[in-house]
């Protein structure tokens, strides 16, 4: 269901954390799943359970997740609507900052890079019989 | 207040002439996985045998429950689970007697517990120990310290020789200790990624102090790697504030730095007019740089 790296440099419990985020955002995880149990999701990647119960909580407090008496963490019903569209866009920051530094050091301008990626743009939908482009996670 | 299970206050050991730990403090609560890291010869067996009583401090206090560990009652030492580096398993012994031997020493003992471990980890009982691998001695060496169900169970680099299978299980044992929060469990690896994994908490023993002790996501937060891409040549007189190395060239630097902040990210961004590119790392980057 995740995909934790305990050795990349990101704690395990932010890339937990944005997983679901994410997920829940996208509609991946639709209001109602239940998230598996502490215990198993520990057992599963085996990482400490105290992490696991960490983001269950911070979760909760942002209205992503959903406490239920005696069964399962849900996906909370207002999860998706949750990130605004702003803070999306933060995600994009780094890959935004990448193609402006390599634009740059090709000494493009502005204009430039705005037609390249308009053009990238409309080849990609394209490619994919005009679906939308999915959101690509930070692979790294 | 509870009492700590652990607890050390300026501790040190010398052996004759030679200081092998020096001011080491630190607490250990119940819920605590704690991952011990150092260099070999840095002092971390010293430290976890000052802490289960084995030596006597030259300095300072350690405290078991909050007894003196080298005094330390019978009630108490029933409560701690400890799997050497070395077994101390008897090699005429079957491994069904050895289990026997300690499980006299017990009140406690989960017999269950054991017997379901030993068939998930193919520890054949009627199996003599001097016959047994390196690896089944060290898993029976495992399975010896959870018999009690110990509430603090100290491991000093408890899977150096598992093949990754066994290790799997190792840690999904650790991971079953620590879903319950009234037990602590402190472990010494050189396996990075098994600390990196179960560690709440982290100790980074160096040169027989304690050079980092504290929240883990806090030191992965804490110290990360900073590139920086400047408009203009950078001084060759370049510093950075916390800098734990810096290496220069031209308009580009690198540096490791430890107790980042948003705010310094800007400040030297502006003073250097420079982009600052944070790079996470890994624990074991992060051992790396603290001992370059």
């Amino acid at each position: 269901m995740f995909i934790l790296k305990p050795h990349s440099g990101v704690p395990i419990y932010r890339q937990l954390l944005e997983q679901i985020r994410r997920m829940a955002a996208s509609g991946q995880l639709p209001p109602g799943t239940e998230l598996p149990s502490i215990r198993d999701l520990a057992l599963q990647h085996a990482i400490n359970p105290m992490t696991v119960s960490k983001v269950y909580s911070l979760l909760e407090a942002e209205g992503v997740l959903e406490r239920n008496r005696g069964k399962p963490m849900t996906i909370a019903a207002g999860a998706r609507a949750a990130p605004a569209a702003s803070k999306r866009a933060r995600h994009l920051e780094p890959h935004l900052e990448q193609l402006v530094l390599a634009a740059r050091q090709l000494e493009f301008g502005e204009a430039d890079v705005v037609k390249a990626l308009r053009d990238h743009w409309q080849k990609t939908v394209e490619k994919t019989d005009d679906r939308p482009v999915r959101r690509r996670t930070a692979a790294r | 207040m509870t009492v700590p299970y652990a607890a050390a206050r300026q501790l040190a050991k010398s052996f004759g002439a030679k200081r092998v730990l020096d001011e080491v403090s630190f607490e250990v609560a119940p819920g605590d996985v704690v991952g011990v890291l150092g260099k070999n010869g840095a002092g971390k067996t010293t430290l976890l045998e000052l802490m289960l009583g084995f030596t006597a401090p030259s300095g300072g206090s350690v405290q078991l429950f909050g007894h003196d560990s080298y005094r330390l009652p019978g009630a108490a030492k029933a409560r701690v689970g400890f799997v050497p580096q070395q077994d101390e398993l008897i090699g005429q012994l079957t491994a069904a007697d050895q289990i026997g031997v300690i499980a006299s020493f017990y009140p406690r003992w989960d017999d269950a517990l054991i017997h379901k471990l030993c068939q998930a980890c193919d520890i054949d009982t009627r199996e003599r120990i001097r016959a047994m691998s390196v690896g089944q001695r060290q898993k029976l060496s495992i399975l010896l310290a959870l018999g009690h169900r110990p509430d603090l169970l100290i491991l000093d680099e408890p899977v150096a020789s598992l093949d990754p299978l066994a290790r799997r299980q190792f840690l999904e044992q650790i991971v079953e200790v620590a879903a319950d929060v009234r037990r602590a469990v402190v472990f010494s690896s050189h396996i990075v990624s098994d600390i990196e994994r179960l560690a709440n908490k982290i100790w980074i023993v160096k040169d027989g102090r304690l050079y980092w002790r504290g929240d883990f996501d806090a030191l992965k937060e804490s110290i990360v790697r900073l590139h920086v891409r400047s408009s203009r040549p950078l001084p060759q007189t370049l510093t950075l504030p916390n800098a734990l190395s810096l290496e220069r060239n031209g308009v580009f630097a690198t540096a490791v730095v430890r107790d980042w902040t948003d705010e310094l990210h800007q400040e030297v961004g502006e003073k250097l007019d420079a982009q600052l590119e944070i790079e996470n790392l890994a624990l074991e980057d992060i051992f790396l740089e603290l001992h370059r």
